[in-house]
């Protein structure tokens, strides 16, 4: 099944296009990166997906409706969760941010959405700090309890941007082994800049410059020509590749760009 | 201080202290945590336009000086949201202006030379009975929104894109905490005047941020923290002779270094 259908999508904020006739289909289930460089059009894409920007030409659908109707069905996890840490504002607090306006008490919260945004924290392990203060958590466990917060309203695609940009490497494989966790259910999108990273959980990737390349890399060996036994793939012969329609390039790819020949 | 307590003025005193302490605490709260202290600080400036206009057409100072600043918090709400990187500039502009509309209009009043300092800095003993009932209806208008609505209120205060993305209407709980913010300003005026709000409105709660866990319990110590340090001020003020206003912020400057030191040391 389809959960996001994009149809020859062209988005410019002034005169200049952003992003043009770009086609894109996701699978449920399906772990996408959206990988490519800066200013090429990947936040852009993630705000129409979000229903922030709205399309100029082509057609965006999320479940078959308007981004603005789906709201219920996208965990947003943002970037820079970093900000604003002197807020006083409890973990659970947070969290319970993420539930979408429905039935709710005259004041405060719900006992069930109470309940719900626990069981997120359980998803994500922080229960044992629903009620410790955002800003004394380090960035790595901010940033599940964001995870958390997206999964509050039981989404089917979860969407993250640059997950892992402030996070040290060991915390960085640990969201990522947390979102293959949750690919088991849900459909997960990460825009993101690590790349050898996020190429070894992602099943399938898009790179965004203005104009958009999908790849299916669900089986690594016949994706990636690995360098020797150690399994890495190098960075820049990755982008070019993703980058460009086919594989091909490859192998006429200069020599002195490669990171290890 | 117990024997002055027979007087009139100075249970107004009291009272409007205490009210307005209250109201600071929880919407200073709300000013801190949104980074508007400077937005805050224009608004009040501003309303002396309100109180000139209010000198010059005889209306109530307290309605012409809130009109004003609801204004002003409007415009402002609407500039934000259209070019937030030039607020700055709006703010300062807006802040000047409204002080010479307010000096202007005092000039043209016939006969009438109403006492800019007791606006500019206060004048907590001269409390009337009908600001009393202005300011208790205003304190519950604010705990009845913060109250009811405090979730939208954390949520758009904590991280607006994403209360905007789970159906919050942004833009109005955004001008709502403005509106607040205008009319608390005005009843503060009172009490430590205009050029003193600003710091009434974030000693307390710079404090009450590092020892609150929550947006709710840092609004209530704001709220107790403010109060103390208002009648401490006040006891100052009479004991001593001082101006009201000026005692009060003196009080809760100290404090807040004396604090700060306490913090110090305590971490270390």
């Amino acid at each position: 099944m389809n959960v996001i259908e994009i149809q020859d999508l062209s988005f410019a904020y002034e005169k200049e296009p952003v992003l043009e006739h770009i086609n894109l289909t996701v699978e449920e289930k399906d772990f996408l990166a959206i990988i490519g460089p800066n200013g090429g059009g990947k936040s852009t894409l993630l705000k129409l997906m979000l229903g922030i920007n709205k399309a100029k030409e082509g057609s965006i659908k999320i479940l078959g409706k308007d981004p603005k109707d789906s709201l219920r069905e996208i965990g947003y996890v943002p970037q820079n969760t970093n900000v604003n840490t002197d807020f006083p504002i409890k973990v659970i607090e947070v969290v319970l941010m993420g539930h979408v306006d429905g039935k709710r008490p005259l004041f405060g919260y719900g006992k069930d959405e109470i309940a719900c945004a626990m069981g997120a924290l359980e998803q994500v392990g922080m229960q044992e700090y629903a009620q410790t203060k955002i800003g004394s958590l380090s960035g790595g466990q901010r940033q599940r309890v964001m995870i958390a917060r997206a999964l509050c309203a039981h989404p089917k695609i979860l969407i993250l941007d640059e997950p892992t940009s402030s996070i040290d490497i060991t915390g960085q494989r640990d969201i990522y082994e947390l979102l293959k966790v949750l690919n088991a259910h849900i459909t997960v999108i990460v825009v993101s800049h690590d790349i050898s990273v996020i190429l070894e959980y992602a099943n399938k990737a898009a790179h965004v410059n203005k104009t958009l390349s999908y790849h299916d890399i669900s089986d690594k060996n016949s994706t990636f020509h690995t360098h020797g036994n150690d399994g890495h793939f190098c960075e820049i012969e990755l982008l070019q590749m993703l980058g460009s329609e086919s594989c091909n390039s490859c192998e006429e790819e200069q020599p002195q760009w490669r990171l290890k020949p | 201080m117990i024997e002055a307590l027979q007087f009139d003025f100075m249970q107004h005193a009291l009272l409007a202290g205490i009210l307005v302490s209250f109201a600071a605490g929880i919407i200073g709260s709300l000013i801190v945590v949104n980074r508007m202290v400077f937005l805050a600080g224009g608004i009040a400036h501003t309303s002396y336009g309100g109180i000139g206009l209010a000198v010059y057409f005889g209306l109530p100072i307290f309605l012409g000086a809130s009109l004003f600043a609801v204004g002003a918090a409007l415009l402002i709400a609407a500039l934000t949201l259209k070019k937030r990187h030039r607020m700055d500039t709006f703010i300062g502009l807006i802040w000047a202006v409204g002080m010479a509309i307010g000096v202007i209009f005092v000039d043209l009043t016939p006969g009438y030379n109403v006492d800019l300092m007791s606006y500019l800095f206060g004048s907590i003993l001269a409390v009337s009975t009908s600001d009393i009932y202005f300011m208790v209806a205003l304190l519950i208008v604010i705990l009845f929104i913060v109250t009811l609505r405090y979730r939208d209120i954390l949520a758009v205060s904590y991280d607006s894109e994403y209360a905007g993305l789970r159906g919050v209407n942004v833009r109005f709980f955004y001008t709502l905490i403005l509106i607040l913010s205008a009319l608390t300003v005005v009843i503060a005026i009172k009490v430590v005047g205009l050029i003193l709000v600003i710091a009434m409105l974030t000693i307390p709660v710079y404090i009450a941020e590092s020892l609150s866990k929550s947006l709710l319990s840092m609004m209530f110590i704001s709220g107790t923290i403010a109060t103390l340090f208002t009648l401490v001020g006040l006891w100052f003020s009479y004991t001593y002779d001082l101006t009201s206003g000026a005692s009060i912020i003196l009080v809760s400057a100290l404090s807040l270094g004396l604090f700060l030191l306490i913090n110090k040391k305590v971490n270390s």
